[in-house]
């Protein structure tokens, strides 16, 4: 008698862990506050936007925009 | 803030396109040796000459042949290319650029386009195969650098020439070192300048290149010119070389996936001038 009530215990407690972890998992898909975002995922706001000549130059956090004159430009060749 | 450095600059014509090579803190000699490796590399990867050793390697005919080290690398760079890009890089479209009428220099201008011959291009890994000190490319396949191979030299160019330089191949490019002021190489993208250290950038573009309703980005999907709806972009990642690649892959992805794509692949990036098709 004593074993079947462990037994049913355990498996309540997992049944209600497995449960709780689940709605938690899925009401918390992303998490805005985590170090490591997929960038891909913050497509439209990783980085700062700057609206230029016939587009939208976006830079991200390793490049700093500059407000000296270019030596040198990228350009289609 | 620190005073600017002297900036030694050198610009020259080569690669079919205009070169500039800076450097602060290195004498003006040394730019001028990097020209001469420019036009040396050129000279092995140009299709357009006979004698080159791409032009060698496509008329092997499905032989292996010895290739320099320089090659080797080149070619185990644009499989690694093919491969990070989906296959949407892809280095086997010889006969598709015939096909479009770049069958020469465009200073000599285009051939008729026979775009009934072009076909989807073939796997790059199927047709090339490369191995110490050698390569095999399949009878029927034919290479061109010309869309990966600037990128590719701004990057050597500058572990070459020196610890604080900048190497620009029409507009692919490559900054190394802290830059005149100690901030980094300031280099304009899109319209605003943008500050690099140890980062390259290019553009791929459908608008140069470009005669009637043919242009020279070939979309390996159709092995015809690209009309995705994007007409260029221009890429900022941690070299020239990953640059040109990212660019060109997002322009072949068009207007949907590319802001996503770059999102998830560049330092920075502009997309101009999308288009209906």
């Amino acid at each position: 008698m004593r074993a079947l009530f462990l037994k049913a215990g355990a498996t309540a407690i997992t049944v209600v862990a497995t449960v709780a972890s689940a709605l938690y998992v899925s009401s918390h898909l992303k998490n805005p506050s985590a170090p490591l975002q997929p960038s891909v995922l913050n497509a439209n706001g990783n980085g700062s936007a700057v609206t230029a000549l016939g587009g939208t130059v976006t830079v991200g956090p390793s490049v700093r925009p500059g407000n000296t004159q270019p030596v040198t430009s990228t350009y289609a060749s | 803030m620190p005073p600017e450095s002297a900036i030694e600059s050198h610009h020259f014509e080569a690669l079919g396109t205009s070169c500039s090579l800076f450097s602060v803190g290195r004498p003006y000699d040394r730019l001028m040796e990097g020209e001469l490796c420019v036009r040396r590399l050129g000279a092995r990867f140009t299709r357009f000459s006979a004698e080159s050793e791409l032009s060698r390697l496509n008329a092997s005919a499905g032989r292996w042949i010895a290739i320099g080290e320089e090659m080797e690398a080149m070619l185990r760079d644009a499989l690694r290319a093919y491969e990070k890009s989906g296959g949407l890089v892809n280095i086997a479209v010889l006969g598709s650029m015939m096909a479009a009428g770049y069958t020469r220099p465009l200073s000599q201008g285009p051939t008729v386009a026979v775009l009934e011959s072009a076909r989807p291009l073939p796997a790059l890994p199927d047709v090339l195969q490369v191995r110490d000190g050698g390569a095999r490319l399949h009878p029927r396949a034919g290479l061109d650098l010309g869309g990966v191979a600037k990128g590719w030299m701004a990057d050597r160019l500058c572990a070459w020439l020196g610890p604080n330089v900048l190497a620009n191949l029409g507009g692919d490019l490559m900054a190394r070192g802290d830059g005149p002021g100690c901030d980094g190489w300031p280099v304009g993208l899109g319209g605003v300048t943008v500050m690099l250290r140890d980062q390259g950038a290019a553009t791929s573009s459908v608008r140069r290149r470009k005669w009637g309703a043919m242009h020279h980005l070939i979309d390996p999907r159709s092995g015809l010119p690209a009309r995705t709806g994007v007409e260029e972009v221009s890429v900022v990642a941690a070299t020239s070389f990953e640059a040109e690649v990212v660019a060109k892959t997002a322009l072949l992805l068009g207007r949907e996936a590319a802001p996503t794509y770059c999102a998830a692949h560049a330092l920075a990036w502009w997309l101009g001038g999308s288009r209906d098709d």
